[in-house]
């Protein structure tokens, strides 16, 4: 058997990948999921993947350019050489996928089909259905599931991770884990730890996201010591559909295909929608954003239509926010080919058609762009040295984070189309890395670890179990403490932040965390006991909560996701131009300020009581500079002119001096 | 432990097996039931057609019919009957959980293998006797009430049919289950074996069973029909008359070769 | 029990309370019992909302404090397949039973119920493992030679796509074996002192010669289907005609009826029966 051993946490895109990978490097992996890795979140994914294509290398479009709109879609807050690289890896991924059996749609001639998606002018997504994510997920499901056959992969499904062993120099040394049917403890030994758990949105209560995608796993990590960045940037989605239990994504390719979002002119109009005449609606992203349309990047969609429903009254319904997604327009034959799987979701969950009545949709909270930090080895062109045991790499020697559980791809705002490919490419990069590591660092480590740390860590965990057994029965009922944890969170840390109604979350929060810890079980027994393993996720949740809240009281001015009105940068309101022109100075000013203030990488660090300390990391903006995101705000051009002048003899200095 | 051998034994060889039953369910035996229906649908024409008919078949001679049924027809059906057996001991249906017609069907299939298992079993020895040997017909068949049909007066096998009003259904409910069971047995054979794939062909295949399942089904109802209502007394008397080549009370040549042991 | 106020609401009358009657089991080997919950009626709920809401009640409909429901569920969204369970005698999601349409059927009372097919964990949790072993056993994957950059896969025609994509949309929830009057439950109890190991493996040696379910034979045909999955066919043609293949299909195509992807496994299970007998012919006489 193989030398090394890694043990992987979470079995969606990035851990499949990079324990398929690892595999094929001649490791042994062992797969730690809550779930059969098959029915990870990543097979929510819905809409496609990104790269650069030969179609749109035609139309202009480059691995920089698709470098460039992630950065500049994330607004910077991304170090660039891993974006960068990740859009120079794309193509070849996609290669690789297809090679892989994945059932991407094709055009007549047999070529990978492609749509646009929003923040990019290219079509630059390919796309299996309307279920990406899911075929994607499968084709590595389906390779790990061979190296299973072959010996190099154990998996311990329904097994839970409860958190690292690090020994006293602070080195990972393996991991704790628990049985979730038999509930047994173990302290597994593994040579480097990857943590691939994906993203944290059920501390929202209910999102777009999958019930695993609690973030304990991440939270168990960041507690033993790591760093988590960037908490605050927590995507929401502009089209969800509401339900009782989750809410359920409507793809963005529902606009990508030429979906379009309106609503009455007339508030609350009775009226069914197709006898609305077409001068009554308001189609507002295309009147607001006419270069982009229906496809602006998902902040800015999310908040015209959060802003449509609450400030504006709008509205479709009165006592539930929501707009029309309208795809009536389009003929029916190529909904079904293009779009099937997503329309049959809405009509599965709503009973209605939406090929002949236009959806209901509302923003809901969907992607968190920030997560544990991990670090990377720049080269010289900018882009990272491959098999440098620094990728992916958090801060605890031996840990190592991959998917949308590391913080290092998105920035501020996710593209649409980018999560799946940060994902795989994220779990493909980690697995050389973590075998330079393996080699230059402590051989057989595992062996000379003494087996007194492992037995220690898996009492520590059965201590912690036992407590939450033997606790009174007359504590608040967990499930109800998460609803409660969900609405203060939804409510003031999405679309819209102001810092008292943060502050006011905190100390909520914090009394939450106060009843989570006396919550009382209902079941006691030691099998299969789903109520324990939910009040302990419910516990691990309040330190990244808590994070959230602090990052978004703490940053004062708007980025990507993150949008505070008081600090919104104001839009040009002078007609005369001399004045315009003023207003443009001032304004870039005060961006020039802001980004030397607020470009830096929020990074939490938890102490011992579970608070978030903060402080400000340097981003490497090294490729592309910083520069006004400007996605149809008023007098843009004339900013936009400014800029450029005030950029042209930064770009003439370095022209001379290069 | 035999039993979990067998089981095994079935298990590894199960495909071969299986598409033996399907054949042999096919071929040999649904092939030789419709030809044995025309047959018995000849006595609606009068005793003499049918008798007419028998003569041509036991006009191969005792031996050379034992060499082909066996082979031919005892065998195939005891191996598709045991083997059904077996297959139906191993599914479990669920009809009131999931009513769609094709498991209605396969419910069905099953239900009239098993009738049809007990009624062709009993039929064959009712009328046939199973074994040819003289001990066996005459010391255990008959008197257990088998081996009724004497192939020179085939109104011997409408009087033991007549015997009982019980006799009479059986042979109503066994004949009907064999058809259905054959016919849905076609359909089925063209998906295990890939000549209907897609939905649509299915349909139609299924639609074509039906068609042969009506005209098998009106063979069946002639057949039954006749024997159930022919007077055996008068048809007695006729046979005599309505067969000029034969002088009356004599024995027709090839069914006097026939009766010989 | 109707709410008068209620009753002018599109498609009739609401119950004021909803009943829901769950098959509990506390572990395997243990005798399974039926526990009555009620909760008082909202629109649009489905049977996952339902079961949080019982979770969070945390009491029976007679009032006594019990353990909440075990269930097994992550995506809801019908695309994961982890909350596949008998309601009202059917074998389905969970996240797509909306409660308003069961109680249209019955509103007395929803049920719940584990999987037969499957061994109980606890509850409605069941224990699929046999479902992913037979994936293991078909080679349901793509063969290739390594995960470098050697270029983009073979191309393929949309009609290609379009059957892979459909065959490829299985989610392993096992409505398909549930349904099946051909497929039998397997339960291997655990020995005494015997490790989880040495009990799994044996498990999965007995389960090994039992019926694959239509699922495995649909994603025969995907692989064997696929330009570079083609290039071992024969292995999963050997396998399909091995012990526990295709031919314990008995046609009932249940499996079709309730398969949540509409997979058109019937469909599947025919082409592979073509291809088996040629691979039987070819097996015999060498070719």
């Amino acid at each position: 058997m193989a030398s090394f051993r890694v043990i992987v946490v979470g079995g969606g895109l990035a851990g499949l990948s990079a324990t398929m990978k690892l595999a094929e490097l001649g490791a042994e992996v062992w797969l730690i999921s809550l779930t059969p890795v098959k029915r990870s979140h990543s097979c929510c994914a819905q809409g496609g993947i990104n790269s650069v294509n030969n179609l749109t290398r035609q139309l202009g479009d480059s691995e920089w350019s698709h470098f460039e709109d992630t950065v500049y879609g994330g607004d910077f807050l991304q170090h660039q050489p891993p974006v960068k690289e990740m859009a120079e890896w794309a193509p070849r991924i996609i290669d690789l996928m297809d090679r892989l059996g994945v059932t991407f749609n094709r055009t007549p001639e047999g070529f990978r089909d492609q749509r646009r998606f929003g923040g990019t002018l290219y079509p630059r997504t390919a796309f299996a259905g309307a279920t990406t994510g899911q075929q994607l997920l499968y084709a590595l499901d389906e390779q790990v599931r061979r190296w299973e056959v072959t010996g190099h992969v154990r998996k311990f499904e329904f097994w839970e991770y409860l958190g690292p062993v690090l020994d006293e120099n602070g080195v990972c040394r393996g991991c704790t884990v628990q049985d979730l049917v038999s509930m047994e403890i173990r302290a597994l030994p593994g040579d480097a730890l990857v943590i691939a758990s994906g993203g944290c949105g059920v501390i929202f209560g209910r999102s777009t996201m999958s019930m695993a995608c609690n973030g304990s796993a991440v939270s168990r990590t960041y507690q033993a010591g790591a760093r988590y960045g960037n908490p605050e940037f927590i995507q929401v989605h502009p089209t969800a559909i509401p339900g009782s239990d989750k809410l359920r994504l409507m793809s963005e390719s529902a606009r990508g295909e030429g979906g379009r979002v309106w609503v009455p002119r007339r508030p609350q109009d009775p009226r069914p929608p197709h006898q609305i005449p077409e001068k009554e609606r308001y189609y507002f992203l295309e009147e607001r954003y006419p270069k982009y349309g229906n496809l602006v990047p998902r902040d800015i969609a999310t908040r015209e239509i959060f802003k449509v429903c609450t400030q504006e009254g709008l509205s479709v319904e009165k006592d539930r926010q929501c707009v029309y997604l309208d795809l009536t327009h389009l003929p029916r034959d190529l909904l079904d080919r293009k779009l099937g799987g997503i329309l049959e979701i809405y009509e599965k969950f709503q009973g209605v058609d939406p090929r002949s009545v236009p959806m209901k949709i509302f923003p809901a909270v969907h992607y968190s762009m920030g997560g544990l930090w991990v670090d990377y080895e720049r080269t010289a062109a900018g882009g990272l040295r491959i098999g440098s045991p620094r990728n992916q790499h958090t801060n605890i020697t031996g840990i190592f984070a991959a998917g949308e559980c590391d913080y290092q791809y998105h920035g501020a705002n996710r593209l649409g189309a980018n999560s799946l490919l940060s994902c795989i490419f994220s779990g493909l990069i980690a697995a050389p890395g973590i075998l330079s590591y393996l080699k230059d660092g402590d051989q057989g480590a595992r062996d000379r670890s003494p087996s007194s740390l492992f037995k220690q860590a898996e009492r520590r965990q059965r201590e912690r179990l036992e407590e939450l057994l033997r606790r009174p029965q007359d504590g608040d009922n967990p499930y109800l403490i998460h609803q409660e944890l969900g609405r203060v969170m939804t409510a003031a840390a999405t679309v819209v932040r102001h810092n008292e109604e943060l502050d006011r979350a905190y100390e909520k929060v914090l009394e939450l965390e106060a009843r989570a810890k006396h919550c009382a079980l209902s079941d006691r027994g030691s099998w299969t006991n789903q109520n324990l393993v939910f009040a302990r996720a419910l516990e691990d949740m309040f330190p990244v909560a808590k994070a959230i809240l602090r990052g978004a009281r703490m940053r004062d001015e708007c980025r990507g996701a993150h949008y505070k009105p008081e600090f919104e940068m104001p839009p040009i309101t002078a007609k005369d131009p001399a004045e315009a022109r003023r207003q443009a100075e001032a304004w870039c000013d005060r961006f020039e300020a802001n980004t030397r203030r607020w470009l830096e990488s929020t990074i939490a660090t938890c102490d011992s009581g579970g608070e978030p300390a903060i402080h400000y990391e340097e981003v490497d903006t090294g490729l592309i500079p910083p520069r006004p995101r400007l996605y149809g705000l008023v007098g843009g051009q004339i900013i936009e002119q400014v800029w450029r002048e005030r950029q042209q003899p930064q770009v003439a200095a370095a022209a001379s001096s290069g | 432990m035999l039993k979990a051998d067998l089981a095994s034994l079935f298990g590894r060889h199960e495909f071969f097996i299986r598409r033996l039953h399907s054949f042999t369910g096919l071929v040999p035996v649904g092939g030789f039931m419709v030809f044995h229906l025309a047959t018995n649908a000849s006595i609606a024409d009068g005793v003499e057609i049918f008798q007419y008919r028998v003569n041509v078949i036991h006009g191969l001679g005792p031996s050379t019919i034992m060499m082909l049924e066996w082979p031919f027809i005892f065998l195939p059906i005891l191996f598709h009957a045991i083997v059904g057996m077996m297959i139906v001991s191993r599914g479990k249906r669920n009809v009131t959980a999931y009513p769609y017609p094709e498991n209605i069907r396969y419910t069905l299939q099953r239900w009239t293998g098993v009738i049809a298992f007990f009624f062709i079993f009993w039929h064959v020895f009712h009328m046939h006797g199973w074994l040819k040997f003289e001990w066996w017909l005459d010391s255990v068949a008959k008197p257990l009430g088998g081996h009724r049909f004497d192939p020179a007066r085939v109104i011997t096998a409408a009087e033991a049919i007549q015997a009982s009003i019980w006799i009479r259904l059986f042979y109503i409910v066994g004949v009907l289950c064999c058809v259905y069971h054959f016919v849905n047995g076609i359909w089925t054979a063209g998906i295990t074996w890939g000549l209907w794939i897609s939905p649509r062909a299915q349909r139609t295949a299924s639609g074509l069973a039906l068609v042969v399942g009506l005209f098998l089904g009106g063979i069946s109802a002639a057949a039954l029909y006749g024997m159930n209502t022919i007077d055996t007394s008068e048809a007695q008397a006729g046979e005599t008359i309505s067969d000029p080549t034969a002088p009356p009370g004599k024995v027709p040549p090839e069914a006097s070769i026939a009766e010989r042991p | 029990m109707t709410d008068s106020s209620d009753s002018q609401r599109p498609g009739g009358p609401r119950p004021r309370q909803i009943n829901v009657r769950v098959r509990r089991q506390d572990g395997p080997a243990r005798r399974p019992y039926w526990e009555t919950f009620a909760l008082p009626y909202e629109p649009d709920l489905n049977v996952i909302s339902v079961l949080q809401k019982i979770a969070a009640l945390g009491r029976n409909a007679a009032g006594k404090s019990v353990p909440p429901v075990a269930w097994e569920c992550n995506c809801l969204e019908e695309i994961c397949g982890a909350c596949t369970m008998l309601i009202n005698g059917r074998v389905r999601q969970a996240c797509t039973a909306l409660v308003d349409r069961l109680l249209e059927q019955n509103p007395r009372e929803i049920r719940l119920e584990p999987m037969s097919k499957f061994p109980v964990v606890r509850d409605l949790v069941v224990d699929r493992t046999r479902i992913f072993a037979t994936l293991k056993k078909v080679s349901a994957w793509v063969p290739v030679d390594n995960y470098l950059d050697l270029g983009p896969g073979p191309r393929q025609s949309q009609e290609n796509q379009e059957i892979a994509y459909l065959l490829s949309k299985c989610m392993s929830c096992g409505c398909c074996m549930e349904a099946c009057p051909q497929f039998l439950k397997i339960e291997v109890r655990r020995l005494p002192g015997e490790s989880e190991d040495d009990y799994r493996r044996r498990e999965g040696e007995i389960t090994n010669h039992a019926f694959m379910g239509a699922a495995a034979v649909a994603q025969i045909d995907l692989f064997n289907s696929n330009p570079i999955g083609a290039m071992n066919a024969r292995e999963r043609l050997d396998v399909l005609i091995g012990e526990g293949g295709i031919q314990v299909c008995g046609n009932a195509q249940n499996c079709v009826k309730v398969c949540p992807k509409e997979i058109p496994l019937t469909t599947s299970i025919a082409r592979m029966g073509r291809a088996a007998t040629i691979h039987m012919f070819r097996r015999w006489f060498d070719l």
